[in-house]
């Protein structure tokens, strides 16, 4: 590991300033950073250490918003009877990411922001990685394996996937940030956070340099309350998806008046199905229907030599997630 | 005095090592001691046409760059497969060939470890890249020898042709088995201490002997100037066999700085410096006629093997043991690709081979409209299918009646697809299990005092499963004494010789030698107390003194315990070295294993066929709409001869059956094809069961007698758990889905494709 300045402040603004500095990298729970930093793909001049800053620990469920603070530990908020009670599905989203070790770590600002695991990303011995180093290539495109790479959002320059679990439910939901930076607050809708790879895939997001996310809100919406996360993976924890759903319904008697959905494991950023979801609203929610709805998800969807199997998973996964939810309903 | 074999004793050291007292190899920290670092190529076949060192040079506390231009003092030694003790026969850094990506190109040598990897991190290669290729062209196969050799790789019994043509119902399949690592928990490490022309290493290790022959011979030193150390090994699995390149590399970088060098290779590096369980494809013909009694029976294995040497696990040696049957052909076929050497990892002849057979069989059975237990059944057989001598034991159908009714195997639907439970499709699935009964000679000190101690000594390891607890157990039963009261050295090359820990050999070979020992003990004890004037036993003959576990018995009901009969000698103890000899042992196989090597008798001696057996079911299910293969139950039955600890024997088995479960469902490395590299070498994406992964366990020990095998009657094991789990899994799934798989890892992309 190459040798770093480290400060750790203890106000927002400070610590903003001292992220906007070149070659400065801000660290929470570290398990992203520091794993990257020990595998030499990323070299950081200085950490900031943001974990002084206590107040952005808080997060409240309250009658018209969730908001989470950046520095809240995914078990922390994962374990909370009132997130479980009023959004299943981001408790879930939580509890069926990483592990219990690596939960009581990470932070919710620190996950959102979590990077690809595409093994050429995460090799330095790979002279090819575009994400890594700008303009070297693609070793996944260049005859790699791709079996866990992105079928949606890819670009000729990089097909890594966004790995994360959380972000699903907070893509599905409306989810904001909130965020601080040396030109001050601002609000940016949690869709609009992480931009696809285009010809510039290591740039990730909208953030910039010294912008630290601080909050992470969602408005109350009844589909919330029936929502689910469902993640298929080849062992029962500690494994990134094959494929997720985050959904979520409201119903109006035998009628979809709302419904949300969200796809992880497949896609270069958090990804919402928003054709799946319109083709479910006004009808009824069947087998059959949710079955179709998970169809529609994965019609554009750009398989990979290996990942065609993602189509007809991701497919299931949809209505699995979707019959889930409605049968707990059906149980209140 | 309480029964200690077969029983459930805790080992002795389980205190010590869950409270982090227990000493790794890797714990000692002589004085003065300086860190390693390898640097791994990052091309996978080619010429190294530089290496600049000077950013490394410059970095703080970096000590020493070494490459293949300056490594002074670089020994190597031959490789295992070549008769040698390496565990390659390629060694890095003699010259400027890249053979394997991650082969060692530099080590660097600094004053602590964080220096020392990141002077690694700058140490800058140029290469010259040629073209390679990670995995094997099986349709570029070779036999190892000519043709029909004396080491049976090929093997034709009867006409396997004219048998295929009468059977009523065949099977034709292909199954694959990828690359798998071994990942032992405790890392790989090695440190070295020159004092003068002495050398000592610490390392963990499965055969401190071997490391110690080898290294002294490479370097010109007498065996007694060479130490090797080895206490406890964090899990080997067959990875810590050999003498690997980074144990050279760090014991020239340690003469080359002047002193001590401690190397703990990372997890990434885990992957490359060391051995891997190869890639094969497992080809099976059955035939049966319509009782189910095998016709034919033809098995091909093709197994990967490094361009530089021939990597010979023979699996057909195996599979062909199993079942009666006419005609038989076998081959044993290698193919080569660009890697390192693959080696040994847990039943290295028989966890790919038996997912492919069992697997056959099932298909075989479902074709007959047969029970595949009783398919098993009908091919079970008490003499050797092609070496014409009797097994020495075989409980095969009693594993299998047992397991059958400690799962409940009635219960299994008969049709596909037949059992469901909410979202899950049920499927169950059995498949047979064996493992080789392997002898190596051995030797063992005991000590024996009438304070009512006793010592035992012994160049074995414990590699995590509990041989320092059996060897007590062994020397406590015959001598009259609490576990506890014996203490057991083990883990370095200056005690009596004992075999290699591998094959599954070490209980039952180094055991029987600790079990002489006290033997002996009572025959020198018989000797002196019958000459005495006073005592029980005084004017007995002593050729008519036996010992029955603690007490010496004369012809006429006279006893005495051992216990008592040394306080009454002068010297109050007796010191002997026992001996394992079983007669299928030739001179020659015992010279090999005092030589540092494996001198292996069995599992087929001119008189008997030895081997364990035993039967696993499962139960699988794969959801609905995650397509997630789970396995809730796992049940088996196994004999093996005598049960030396019934708890740790225990963990052995299940250990080994988890493993399996890894195997079927889990465990790949995956490659990078156009750059010839492993891709996940690290444990977040190299996938092994988590706990939540694991759900019933159950093991039937079953007992058997076999006093051919060795004076304790143990067959050994260590590997047989993992060999029939993948089998059973992939036919649980065919009963739950119609589908059948034959590639390893089994998992959701399969479930769904097929």
């Amino acid at each position: 590991m190459k040798r770093f300045a480290y400060s750790r402040p203890t106000s927002v603004s400070d610590a903003s300033d001292d992220a906007a500095e070149d070659g400065t990298q801000i660290i929470a729970g570290g398990t992203t950073m520091v794993d990257l930093m020990k595998i030499g793909v990323l070299e950081p001049e200085a950490l900031v250490d943001i974990t002084g800053l206590r107040d952005l620990e808080r997060y409240e469920v309250g009658a018209d918003r969730m908001r989470f603070g950046a520095l809240a530990k995914m078990s922390t908020v994962a374990d909370d009877p009132a997130v479980i009670d009023a959004f299943p599905a981001l408790s879930d989203s939580l509890w069926k990411a990483a592990s219990p070790q690596l939960r009581n770590v990470a932070t919710l600002g620190g996950n959102i922001l979590q990077r690809t695991r595409c093994p050429y990303f995460r090799d330095t011995a790979y002279a090819q990685c575009n994400k890594r180093n700008p303009g070297s290539g693609c070793a996944a495109l260049d005859g790699g394996e791709t079996g866990m790479h992105a079928i949606f959002g890819g670009s000729d320059a990089c097909v890594a996937m966004y790995p994360g679990d959380f972000a699903q439910a907070l893509v599905a939901f409306d989810a904001e940030v909130t965020t601080r930076g040396p030109g001050g607050t601002r609000s940016i809708p949690f869709a609009d956070l992480h931009v696809l790879p285009g010809d510039d895939p290591h740039i990730e997001t909208v953030l910039e340099p010294g912008e630290i996310v601080t909050e992470i809100a969602l408005p109350m919406i009844p589909a919330m309350r029936n929502s689910f996360y469902m993640k298929a993976r080849n062992r029962e924890s500690y494994a990134f998806a094959a494929a997720s759903a985050a959904v979520g319904i409201e119903m109006d008697g035998d009628t979809v008046r709302d419904v949300r959905i969200a796809l992880g494991g497949v896609a270069a950023t958090p990804w919402r199905a928003t054709a799946a979801e319109e083709s479910l609203k006004g009808g009824p929610l069947t087998e059959e229907t949710a079955r179709e709805a998970g169809r529609i998800a994965f019609q554009d969807a750009e398989p990979l030599e290996g990942s065609a199997y993602k189509i007809e998973l991701g497919a299931d996964v949809v209505a699995g997630a979707l019959m889930t939810a409605k049968s707990r309903m059906g149980g209140e | 005095m309480a029964q200690t074999i077969n029983t459930e004793v805790t080992r002795t050291d389980a205190r010590r090592k869950v409270t982090g007292t227990a000493t790794y190899a890797a714990d000692e920290t002589p004085s003065g001691m300086l860190h390693g670092a390898l640097v791994c190529s990052a091309i996978a076949v080619g010429q190294v046409t530089a290496i600049d060192t000077s950013a490394a040079e410059s970095e703080p506390g970096v000590v020493a760059v070494f490459t293949h231009e300056t490594l002074p003092d670089y020994k190597t030694v031959k490789g295992f497969y070549a008769g040698g003790p390496g565990s390659s026969s390629f060694w890095p850094m003699e010259g400027t060939d890249i053979r394997y990506a991650g082969q060692p190109v530099a080590y660097v040598v600094a004053e602590t470890a964080a220096a020392a990897r990141r002077g690694a991190d700058l140490v800058n290669v140029t290469y010259q890249e040629a073209d390679g290729s990670i995995h094997m062209d099986p349709e570029d196969s070779f036999v190892v020898g000519a043709g029909e050799d004396s080491e049976g790789m090929v093997l034709t019994k009867g006409d396997l042709q004219a048998g295929l043509d009468e059977a009523a119902q065949t099977v034709d399949m292909t199954f694959t088995t990828p690359f798998q690592h071994h990942n032992p928990m405790e890392m790989f490490s090695a440190t070295a201490e020159w004092r003068g022309d002495r050398l000592t290493v610490w390392m963990p290790s499965q055969s401190v002997r071997t490391l110690r022959h080898g290294i002294a011979g490479a370097y010109g030193l007498p065996e007694t100037s060479v130490r090797v150390i080895s206490p406890f090994v964090g899990g080997a699995f067959g990875s810590k066999a050999g003498i690997t390149p980074y144990a050279m590399l760090t014991i020239a970088a340690a003469k080359g700085v002047g002193a001590p060098v401690r190397l703990i290779v990372t997890r990434p590096q885990m992957y490359t410096v060391a051995t891997f369980r190869p890639e094969s494809r497992q080809q099976f013909r059955l035939g049966a006629d319509a009782q189910g009694r095998l016709t034919a029976f033809e098995h091909v294995e093709i197994a990967q093997t490094p361009q530089f040497g021939e990597i010979v696990n023979p699996g057909t040696h195996i599979t062909r043991a199993m079942y009666a049957c006419p005609n038989i052909h076998t081959e044993q076929r290698l193919a080569r690709s660009d890697t390192n050497s693959g080696g040994f990892m847990r039943a290295p002849n028989e966890m790919q081979t038996f997912f492919g057979l069992e697997s056959a069989m099932d298909e075989l059975a479902w074709k007959l409209g047969m029970d595949p237990v009783e398919l098993r059944r009908v091919n079970d057989t008490m003499t050797h299918p092609t070496e014409d001598v009797p097994f020495s034991s075989r409980s095969l159908m009693e594993s299998y009646d047992a397991v059958s009714n400690s799962f409940g195997w009635d219960q299994r639907g008969r049709e596909i697809g037949s059992m469901t439970d909410g979202d899950w499709l049920v499927g169950y699935g059995c498949a047979t299990a064996t493992y080789p009964t392997n002898i190596l000679a051995s030797n063992a000190r005991v000590r024996a005092q009438g304070t009512g101690n006793a010592y035992v000594e012994l160049a074995a390891h414990d590699v995590g499963t509990g041989t320092y607890t059996i060897m007590a157990q062994i020397a406590a039963a015959r001598l009259g004494l609490p576990v506890e009261a014996v203490d057991v050295v083990m883990g370095e090359a200056d005690l009596p010789v004992a075999p290699i820990s591998g094959g599954s050999t070490t209980a039952a070979s180094a055991g029987s030698a600790v079990h002489d020992a006290c033997v002996k003990i009572a025959q020198q004890l018989a000797t002196q107390i019958s000459g005495m004037s006073e005592g029980p036993l005084s004017g007995v003959d002593p050729s008519r003194i036996t010992l029955d576990d603690g007490t010496l018995r004369g012809p006429d009901g006279q006893s005495q315990s051992v216990m008592e009969a040394l306080q009454m000698i002068p010297e109050g103890e007796i010191e002997v070295v026992g001996t394992f000899r079983h007669p299928a042992l030739t001179d020659q196989l015992i010279k090999a294993t005092f030589s540092g090597g494996y001198g292996t008798a069995g599992p087929v001696t001119p008189e008997f066929a030895m081997f364990a057996f035993g039967a696993e079911m499962v139960e699988v299910r794969i959801h609905k709409y995650t397509h997630e293969i789970r396995v809730p139950r796992i049940h088996s039955a196994f004999a093996a001869g005598t049960w030396l600890n019934r708890k740790t024997a225990h963990s052995q088995l299940m250990g080994g059956m988890i493993w399996g479960i890894s195997s079927a469902l889990h465990e790949v490395t995956e490659t990078d094809k156009p750059r010839s590299r492993f891709l996940n070498a690290n444990i977040a994406e190299y996938l092994v069961p988590v706990n939540a992964d694991i759900r019933e366990v159950r093991v039937e020990m079953l007992e058997e007698q076999d006093d051919y095998v060795n004076p304790l009657g143990v067959k050994g094991i260590g590997e047989i758990g993992i060999v029939g789990t993948a089998a059973a899994i992939g036919n649980a799934i065919y009963h739950a889905t119609g589908k059948r798989l034959t590639a390893l890892p089994m998992t959701i992309s399969d479930v769904l494709s097929t």
